[in-house]
């Protein structure tokens, strides 16, 4: 008696269906499928019994208490933050530095300080009006770099906005960075989206766009997907702690533990969602305290140290291929700058709150102390390499502004793979009217296109 | 003793039959015997639990494809995920509750036959299930999903119309989740009320991006849910739940395509052109045959099938034979798709009648509907001259 019991108990959670189920379901059925097969639903049933006086509960593996009591959050003392360097830029743990070659380290100043440069440029081409709208990353570029160090080139991204660092440290060049924000005629999105919304498949960065936290589930599909093939890939899912409040976001946990899917949330907690501070977002212990109540691994890292964050994507990433199982890594940081060209933070936080942060725990500043301290990095080497990121984001600036916008017929492709007939008819009517009225629209910007484009589906 | 007994009985009786008489009288006679008689035995027979409104009428065997076996619809729609999944090894059965086979038996034996990695449950999440399939679908897998009922897609109403309808246009077609299909049960069943019988179709039809497909029939329905499955956009594809049992045909146990966007004329005519899809299919028919016997009534009936892009040539085609339009569908009036098939014959056939009469003033003839139809054919009425637009133009102003 004991031993069925123990061994139900080994069978535990899975639960078979009930034997009323099984005569419901026994029915007469098309040939050619499988038949039912009723003995392994009854392997899986547990033998209930109230003899031993512990839960039978389907729902909880636990134990009984005669108190009562109810947990109290912890949010005084919350989860850890897992750093590798002071604020000084120096290790404090020696076993836990990475060790990473001279190159790779550059590598991780050049992307942020190059990504740095190019948000400045672009900030202000804004400003001016050259482009319509844009997000910079001032303050996260270590939460970028660190972690997209940490994958292979082929591990797939979903983003929310505000990664540019990952697509600039896989290479994207800056030509295409602006070319997106522009919305000029090399632009691979075609110039359909607002600035900032950057997609790249050769890099496997899924494009950008603007509902929030809806990358979330899809990123735990195309996980499934990458188990299913044994693709030893894990997909890698960026959000922010707003979007993280987001139903979207509950579900992509969710399924990610119920499917167990080889993926990695990374949460960039940045303080601010717009206006709204953390204090209004969430009143639990941050984003890392919930991963356990989906049955997730989670930690909490200090995002301005590249190497906390690169060591936990690292470890995450070989896990989650190993064990196909979902990781949560929550990126303690700070959005410096405002959160878009639409927003002034002066109406809602400090100024002396953003200097404190870009003064003393700055991820560029950290890391180029650290190279200071290796001997890898000068001040003659800064002075040049500011000149050259310069130059480099300059001219690719300069470049995207003089080239022509997408030709306007392009607004009708890609709705479907084929042009059905009605968008077809559309695009002509606009052709026709363009073709009266063109004089009032400032066609000169725009690229010629002399035919009709998109494969027409003839039986549409 | 015993006679005051029986007489006082007999008193009793009497003095209730009085009172039983009066309450007969009070309540109204037709109460107190439907009240006291057999349900077999009323007249009114409508008081009865009605099974259907309709009719189901099965197409005739069709020999096209191969060996046919008697499916119902449930059973024609595990069918075509069984060909599904047998053929493209990429391709997954998700949603709540298909593991053990589906609340309407879609499901049924798949996961046995293919692996509890193809075919499994997720959680309680409708977004989540959408949002899951479109990120299955990004990397080139076969995803298909189930929403329990449509009156329950919803919640994923943002993936489907900010995520999955946008993905290849905003991309540029970097990326797409063209290999998604979702299918959901649809429509009127009886006792569904608000929450088990709903058609949401029109929400949907307004989304460029997506297609939705309604079948009539099981072998309807197998062709084209594999279409959906192998269409290269994500499509929604609504099943009948009232006819999952009540239909029953003979469908092809191979695999085969009915093509999506195209509608189908089920029954020629020449009066007026009736349109509807799913179970008022069978509905319209009977209003046809109804019509043809008590008003001489010759109706065209077309099952449009798919919802958007819809056929708009073959409905425009059967209007200008007829000259009458009728639409009817289960989803409320007002935004039921019904306005956007009327408004679109409507501008076309208005344009269609300036046009003729401009053609006429030019000395066309009134050789009527054939040149018409040739000159005002959708390529043509489109693509007229910039002296014709301006006449057309002042023909408007003119009536205006």
């Amino acid at each position: 008696m004991a031993v069925a019991i123990s061994v139900a108990r080994v069978w535990g959670p899975r639960r078979g269906l009930g034997q009323a189920t099984l005569l419901l379901l026994r029915q007469p059925m098309a040939r050619g499928l499988a038949r039912f097969h009723p003995p392994r639903q009854q392997q899986q049933q547990q033998q209930f019994s109230s003899l031993d006086d512990k839960p039978q509960f389907p729902g909880a593996s636990a134990e009984f208490v005669d108190k009562l009591e109810f947990i109290q959050p912890n949010v005084i003392s919350g989860i850890p933050i897992y750093r590798v360097m002071d604020r000084q830029g120096q290790i404090i743990n020696p076993s836990e530095d990475p060790n990473l070659p001279q190159e790779k380290v550059l590598k991780f100043y050049r992307s942020m300080t190059l990504l740095n440069t190019m948000d400045r440029i672009l900030y202000e081409s804004q400003r001016q009006g050259r482009i319509s709208f844009y997000m910079t990353n001032y303050g996260e570029e270590g939460t970028h770099v660190g972690s997209a160090a940490a994958l292979d080139s082929t591990d797939l991204v979903f983003g929310q906005y505000r990664e540019a660092g990952v697509l600039m440290y896989r290479d994207y060049p800056l030509e295409l960075f602006m070319a997106q924000c522009y919305g000029n005629v090399s632009d691979p999105g075609k110039g359909r989206q607002m600035p900032v919304h950057y997609g790249c498949n050769e890099r496997h960065f899924v494009t950008i766009s603007s509902p929030l936290a809806t990358q979330i589930p899809q990123a735990v599909g195309a996980a499934y997907a990458a188990k299913r093939a044994n693709a030893n890939r894990v997909v890698i899912c960026y959000f922010g702690e707003g979007a993280a409040s987001e139903g979207d976001a509950h579900a992509g946990f969710n399924f990610a533990a119920t499917l167990e899917c080889p993926i990695i949330f990374f949460c960039r907690n940045n303080g601010y969602a717009i206006s709204t501070p953390t204090s209004e977002q969430y009143r639990g212990d941050g984003i890392a305290a919930r991963g356990p109540g989906y049955g997730i691994m989670s930690i909490r890292v200090d995002g301005n140290d590249v190497f906390a964050v690169y060591n936990a994507t690292k470890e995450a990433r070989r896990r989650a291929v190993a064990e196909n199982q979902p990781f949560l890594i929550e990126a303690m940081t700070y959005r410096i700058g405002h959160h878009s060209t639409s927003d002034d933070s002066s109406a809602y936080r400090s100024v002396d709150e953003v200097n404190y942060w870009d003064k003393q725990d700055h991820p560029i500043s950290r890391l180029r102390l650290y190279l200071l301290s290796r001997g890898w990095w000068d001040e003659e080497q800064e002075k040049a390499w500011r000149k050259q990121s310069r130059k480099k984001v300059m001219e690719a600036f300069e470049q995207a502004e003089r080239k022509p916008k997408p030709s306007p017929y392009l607004l009708f492709s890609d709705v479907y793979q084929e042009m059905p007939t009605q968008l077809r008819k559309q695009q002509e009517s606009l052709a026709r009217h363009l073709q009266t009225y063109g004089e009032h629209y400032p066609l000169d910007h725009f690229d010629k296109q002399l035919h009709l484009g998109g494969h027409v589906c003839s039986s549409c | 003793m015993a006679v005051v007994a029986v007489a006082a009985g007999r008193l009793l009786r009497l003095r209730a039959a009085a009172a039983e008489g009066r309450w007969h009288r009070w309540r109204g006679d037709a109460v107190a015997r439907s009240f006291l008689q057999p349900a077999s035995a009323r007249k009114d027979a409508a008081q009865l639990r009605q099974v259907a409104h309709f009719t189901f009428q099965p197409d005739p065997e069709s020999h096209e494809y191969g060996q046919t076996q008697k499916m119902n619809l449930f059973q024609s729609i595990t069918s075509a995920l069984d060909n599904s999944l047998a053929k493209d090894p990429t391709a997954v059965i998700f949603g709540e509750d298909v593991a053990f086979g589906g609340v309407f038996r879609c499901t049924v034996g798949l996961r046995d036959k293919y692996g509890k990695d193809r075919v499994f449950n997720t959680p309680l999440c409708e977004q989540g299930i959408v949002g899951f399939g479109i990120g299955l679908a990004v990397t080139g897998a076969t995803a298909i999903a189930e929403i329990q009922f449509a009156d329950y897609i919803f919640p994923a109403f943002d993936q489907i119309v900010n995520e999955a309808a946008k993905y290849r246009y905003r991309s540029g077609d970097l990326f797409n989740c063209g290999s998604l299909t979702i299918r959901a049960p649809w429509g009127c069943v009886g006792h569904g009320a608000l929450y088990h019988s709903q058609s949401p179709e029109a929400f949907f039809a307004h989304c460029p991006g997506i297609k939705v497909v309604i079948p009539r029939s099981p072998f309807q329905a197998k062709g084209l849910l594999l279409s959906c499955i192998e269409d290269k956009n994500p499509c929604i594809f609504f099943e009948p739940k009232i006819l999952y049992r009540a239909a029953v045909e003979q469908v092809p146990v191979e695999p085969y395509n009915i093509p999506l966007s195209q509608a189908e004329v089920i029954q020629e005519g020449s009066d007026v052109t009736l349109v509807a899809w799913g179970t008022q299919v069978h509905v319209i028919r009977e209003v046809a045959s109804m019509a043809q016997e008590k008003l001489g009534v010759s109706c065209e009936v077309i099952d449009l099938k798919t919802i958007i892009p819809w056929d708009v040539d073959t409905v425009c085609k059967s209007v200008i034979k007829t000259g009458r339009l009728l639409i009817s569908h289960e989803a409320p009036l007002t935004g039921g798709f019904a306005s956007e098939i009327s408004s679109t014959v409507q501008r076309w056939f208005f344009l269609l009648l300036l046009l003729k009469q401009h053609l006429q003033g030019w000395g066309c003839g009134s050789s009527g509907s054939a040149l018409a139809w040739h000159a005002c054919g959708p390529g043509s009425i489109l693509s007229t001259t910039y002296q014709q637009r301006c006449c057309v133009r002042r023909e408007l102003k003119s009536k205006y």
